[in-house]
């Protein structure tokens, strides 16, 4: 059933977190008062219009852009050249030159090769963006076109294309974690050895908004503003910084409505910095706003990965865990290249299960694709994926259920904190909890006989597990600011560099806010999302708003409170110790009619007349957690599947999460269920498929099947509550839980379905015509 | 990307279609969407501003049936011959015109093979083609292949939207040329011996 | 370029505004008349995010010419609602929780508000088949379906 929500006012004092407020960043979206980065208009405005290769690999042997440059309406038009001359050496940060990953650069615009679809070459700064695109059409690129290569396997090969001189054999990085000695010879000795072969499809984020950018220089002040879709508005000051040599205290950066980040919108590309050079070039506003198209070919892709992960088993335990496996990295390594498919996928293999030794070795490869990082999960899934596949494997080999199976393997609630042979920690858990909470919705006994019932009926269902973990959050050693301060009128406002992209931050941080300092929730502002305005911190991404930007301002406000204790006791002529603060309200013991509300005390906190210490009430706090946070679930897939013609239904999803300390139960479940839908698109329907020319023949909405309202189940949601030890909230990373747990339950439920066909094997995308294939193979085997 | 097919045209011989099409005139418009094509000495450097203008000036000679079989003879193309062309295609919801060059790889009584490319704003192809002419119980047969290489926007359409295109544009200027033939067969006895002399 | 005068009427207010013959109705709302509400996600009639009313009919805006709606009365996600209030659909999909990011919310709520025109007693396989045109990557859909389906409740009791 869906959870109910109530309205701010409804609220009490003090009972905020935990409620599920409707969200207070709503009601100018729904308006269409809201602004997203193309809303936004300054005089004298220009347009920014990229143009990109058409080829996957080729040289340039040249660019003419006479013609452009000629066209009425046009300012400029720019190559490399134009940017080298103006002192940059044309590169934007990426993964490249790190101890393990190749010392490859990114351009930002491409002049002597081009590596992918997509890459960058000229910009046309033009009127209007018609007038732009006119001209971009109107540059005349010569190109020798170079053999390419679009497959990790092919790139992997002798005499594959060489993509990159700096990295003869295609290979951006070697990588590998665990025990590996102990690991390999668990092989040795196990009883049984489980192997599974899988290949993870390439998937698009594609966040609702195309990336944008609109950037202005004020060259008096020598200052440069920029708005854009992202999610972190410091992170992007950095990077601009670095990029084109401005002080970071003279970039300004904001992001306004954010149509959707999913990860994607985390890192630098060539679309926002050149905006920003071109305004300095112009001195005008400068806009860029990506068509589909173009963010189909140019904004990060995700998830590929050709692996095999073998279990050693004793007694029915896995004593060994090894997992090799190839991931794309793209024409490029872009930012999060190497480490989303590296430490991101490989440290979180283990998943629900106490295995002693683990060995994960991970080789990136370069291929003339666009680049690849991260994606809501980034890394979990895919481990996600392997290891409950391979539990499955198991129990299929084994010939026992996979339930017993997973039971039997699970870390126990007092093996927690649990530390894995990757050398992460899990801060707490109970995974039995959720996979029985998740059997009170499924009748898992009656359901088996149903599926045997059909069966006779020539009927094929089948029933998927995933038992997940994902670890998130922030890490000890993090850093997060909160900054607050309660106004002579009691109103307070709360600041955060954590950047609203559709999660409700501001709710969420409000609820926990007017609970420390028991005010009314609607006199709880948040700001976010502008460089100026935000103390220090981190961006979004990692499931951290709450467990990092939620406790830094928890931990701030509890301070502020202690602060208006001390006033309070100052004015009511009391000791400190003596004030108790109550709904809201100090008094001192024992004598309640002597009390101040929190109001009251703000409007007395600024004056000179209060010792010095206790004068004001604002506070800046860097929050560090003790460690990370790790949510965990179960997810069950009820599918029927039609082998005759490969069509796949999913008559039941039930998902049951464990976020710790729940804030705002129906924001979660939105998270939950909206992350659920994105995986479900990459189990069912979504491929960035790549010809051998290096097109992407997935490049529309059309070809690229994004899941729409009707190809979608009804989720049911439930939760469990396991406090995390690591943060006084005890809340745990929820934004990718969903997009981590969902894509091994669908594929476990079709193996689990195709079981009497002779399936025990499928990759996704689930589509109608791979499923069909795959019956007809196993049957002609 | 690989097609190929087969083109049956009744009542006619294998040396009037060899003829008609050798017709650069002709192919030029039964080429669906083709503005114009023009001999040209050097294909890595064409002037297409000026071919189109001049183009635009000029009146197009006949074709067959109403040409002179002679006259056509004299203007067919030639192994290694280069042309010129201007082709506007309409693929799903994009309408890119391709600036292109071809040459005559081949040119073999009754086998003929062709290379090209194009390009346009944001999407090119390369083509290698041919067809065999091979005379049935009641007309012609001409089977024909291609093997295109198409890049940019185009081609990330996909198969989907480009296979149809292609089988459709191949479609309809085969059945120009059939329609244009039937006339040479029916209406002219005199012409189609003419032709078969020609040959 | 050709220009052409029209006049919009966009909701309730008219405008006489000189376009080419290129230019989109979205493109023409957006930038020359500051109706920044309706979205482009995909200039290709593939996303909804640019869907408004014309002639209280929901189009997409992003592959309709300006032209084409001359002298047409359009309604933007800015024109719902009366005197400061939501219209229900509005305040449904704030109650249910039915937009996260928000880009396809004006696009969703105008499809939905037509929809509930022609259909005001869906079920919820009705409202997911009516909502096919348009996408939203943030949601999984179930709140907006949730939200429509409410939505329905409060206008049939406001009969
Ligand atoms: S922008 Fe119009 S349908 Fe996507
Ligand atoms: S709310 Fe983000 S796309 Fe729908």
């Amino acid at each position: 059933m869906s959870i109910e929500t109530i309205e701010s006012d409804e609220v009490e004092r003090g009972k905020a977190v935990g409620s599920s407020m409707q969200r207070r960043e709503d009601r100018p979206l729904i308006t269409g008062e809201g602004q997203f980065t193309d809303d936004l208009k300054y005089p004298r405005e220009v347009q920014l219009v990229i143009l990109r290769s058409r080829f996957g690999h080729a040289t340039i042997t040249d660019i003419d852009t006479s013609e452009a440059e000629a066209m009425d309406g046009v300012l400029a038009v720019y190559t490399e050249e134009d940017i080298l001359a103006s002192g940059l050496d044309n590169t934007i940060p990426g993964d490249g030159g790190q101890d393990h990953t190749a010392p490859v650069d990114r351009h930002l615009l491409a002049s002597q090769k081009v590596r992918y679809q997509g890459d960058p070459i000229a910009a046309v700064v033009a009127k209007d963006r018609y007038t732009g695109h006119d001209a971009v059409d109107a540059i005349d690129v010569s190109y020798e076109r170079l053999d390419m290569v679009t497959d990790i396997q092919d790139a992997l090969q002798k005499d594959a294309p060489v993509i990159h001189e700096e990295a003869p054999d295609n290979v951006a990085f070697e990588w590998s974690s665990g025990n590996a000695d102990e690991t390999l010879a668990s092989f040795d000795d196990a009883e049984e050895v489980v192997e599974v072969d899988l290949s993870i499809n390439k998937v698009v984020a594609v966040p609702m908004e195309p990336r944008a950018a609109v950037a202005q220089y004020r060259p008096a002040a020598e200052e440069l503003i920029v708005d854009l879709g992202c999610q972190s508005v410091l992170g992007v000051q950095d990077h601009l910084s670095g990029v084109l040599g401005v002080p970071e205290q003279r970039i300004t950066v904001r992001a306004p409505e954010v149509g959707g980040g999913f990860g994607v919108k985390a890192q630098p590309y060539t679309g926002h910095i050149l905006a920003a050079w071109c305004a300095m070039q112009l001195e005008r506003p400068v806009k860029w706003q990506a068509t589909r198209s173009e963010a189909f070919v140019s904004t990060n892709h995700s998830r590929r990965h050709d692996l095999t992960a073998r279990a050693a088993i004793e007694d029915g335990r896995i004593v060994g865990l090894h997992v090799d496996s190839t991931a794309d990295v793209g024409g490029y390594l872009t930012s999060g290249g190497a480490g989303v498919p590296s430490g991101a996928f490989g440290t979180r293999l283990l998943g629900q299960y106490d295995i002693p030794n683990a060995f994960v070795e991970v080789t990136g490869v370069f291929t003339n694709t666009t680049t690849l990082s991260a994606y809501r999960g980034a890394g979990r899934p895919e481990a996600a994926y392997v290891i409950e596949r391979l539990a499955n494997a198991c129990a299929r080999e084994l010939g026992e259920d996979p339930l017993e199976f997973r039971r039997r393997n699970f870390i126990e609630p007092d093996q927690f904190p649990y530390e894995t042979p990757f050398g992460s920690g899990y801060d707490s858990g109970d995974y039995e909890k959720t996979l029985d909470k998740a059997l009170e919705y499924v009748d898992y006994e009656a359901f088996r006989e149903r599926q045997a019932e059909a069966r006779e009926e020539g009927r094929y269902l089948g029933i998927g597990f995933s038992n997940y973990i994902e670890i998130c959050g922030g890490g000890a050693g993090g850093l997060q600011g909160g900054q607050l301060r309660i106004h002579p009128s009691g109103k307070v406002v709360a600041r955060s560099s954590l950047v609203e992209n559709g999660q409700g931050h501001a709710t969420g941080f409000s609820q926990i806010v007017a609970d420390e300092l028991g005010v009314d929730i609607d006199d709880v502002d948040i700001v976010a999302g502008d460089s100026d305005r935000v103390p220090e911190g981190g961006g979004t991404g990692g499931s951290k708003a709450i467990t990092m930007g939620g406790n830094a301002l928890k931990e701030g406000a509890k301070k502020l409170r202690e602060r208006a204790r001390a006033i309070a006791a100052h004015e009511l002529e009391a000791a400190t110790e003596d004030i108790v603060f109550d709904d809201g309200e100090f008094h001192v013991a024992g004598a309640p009619s002597r009390s101040m509300t929190i109001e009251d005390v703000a409007s007395v906190a600024y004056s000179g007349n209060l010792p010095e210490d206790i004068r004001g009430l604002e506070e800046t706090t860097f929050f560090s957690p003790e460690g990370s946070t790790a949510p965990f679930g179960t997810h069950v897939v009820i599918v029927e599947i039609d082998p005759e013609s490969g069509e796949l239904e999913i008559d039941r999803y039930v998902a049951i999460d464990d976020v710790g300390t729940q804030i705002n139960p129906k924001l979660i479940e939105g998270q939950i269920v909206g992350g659920v839908v994105q995986s479900i698109g990459q189990a069912i329907y979504e491929d960035a498929i790549y010809d051998d020319n290096g097109n992407l023949l997935s490049g529309t909405l059309q070809d690229y099947a994004v899941p729409r309202a009707k190809h979608v189940p009804e989720i049911e949601w439930d939760s469990t509550v396991t406090p995390s030890p690591n943060n006084p909230l005890g809340a745990k990373g929820v934004g990718e839980a969903g997009t981590i747990a969902t894509m091994p339950a669908i594929v476990n439920a079709t193996i689990d379905a195709l079981e009497p066909l002779g399936v025990d094997h499928i990759d996704m995308p689930l589509t109608q015509e791979r499923i069909w294939r795959t019956v007809q193979e196993a049957q002609e085997e | 990307m690989e097609l190929s097919g087969t083109f049956e045209l009744e009542n006619v011989t294998v040396e009037e279609v060899w003829l008609a099409l050798s017709d650069p005139v002709l192919l030029a418009q039964a080429a669906p969407g083709c503005e114009f094509a023009e001999e040209v000495d050097d294909p890595d450097d064409v002037d297409f501003d000026a071919l189109r203008a001049a183009a635009a000036d000029r009146e197009d000679p006949p074709t067959l049936p109403e040409a002179d079989p002679e006259e056509v003879a004299e203007r067919a193309i030639e192994e290694g011959d280069h042309y010129a062309a201007v082709l506007g295609v309409k693929i799903g919801s994009v309408n890119p015109t391709f600036e292109a060059v071809g040459t005559i790889t081949k040119r073999e009584f009754p086998e003929m093979h062709a290379s090209g490319e194009g390009a346009s704003s944001d999407s090119s192809f390369e083509v290698s083609s041919g067809m065999k002419l091979t005379e049935t119980d009641n007309g012609v047969q001409v089977d024909w292949w291609a093997e295109s290489d198409v890049f940019g926007r185009v081609a990330q359409m996909g198969q989907r939207v480009m296979n149809p295109v292609a089988n459709r544009l191949v479609n309809r200027f085969f059945s120009q040329i059939a329609d244009r033939l039937t006339d040479v067969g029916e209406d002219s006895p005199n012409v189609r011996d003419r032709i078969k002399d020609l040959i | 370029m050709a220009d052409h005068d029209i006049t919009l009427t966009v909701n309730g207010e008219e405008y006489d505004l000189a376009v080419e013959s290129r230019t989109l109705l979205i493109h023409a709302l957006r930038e020359g008349l500051g109706y920044t509400g309706p979205n482009v996600g995909c200039e290709s009639t593939l996303c909804g995010a640019c869907t408004v009313h014309v002639d209280g009919e929901a189009i997409k805006a992003c592959t309709t010419l300006a032209v084409q709606a001359d002298g047409r009365e359009i309604t933007t996600v800015e024109g719902l609602g009366e005197d400061g209030e939501l219209h229900p659909v509005q305040e449904s999909f704030q109650e249910e929780h039915g937009l996260q990011c928000g880009y396809c919310t004006p696009g969703m709520i105008m499809t939905s508000v037509d929809f509930l025109e022609e259909n005001p007693d869906p079920n919820r396989d009705e409202i997911r088949e009516a909502l096919e045109g348009n996408i939203c990557r943030c949601t999984g859909y179930q709140n907006i379906v949730n939200a429509v389906e409410s939505a329905a409740e409060k206008l049939e009791e406001a009969e």
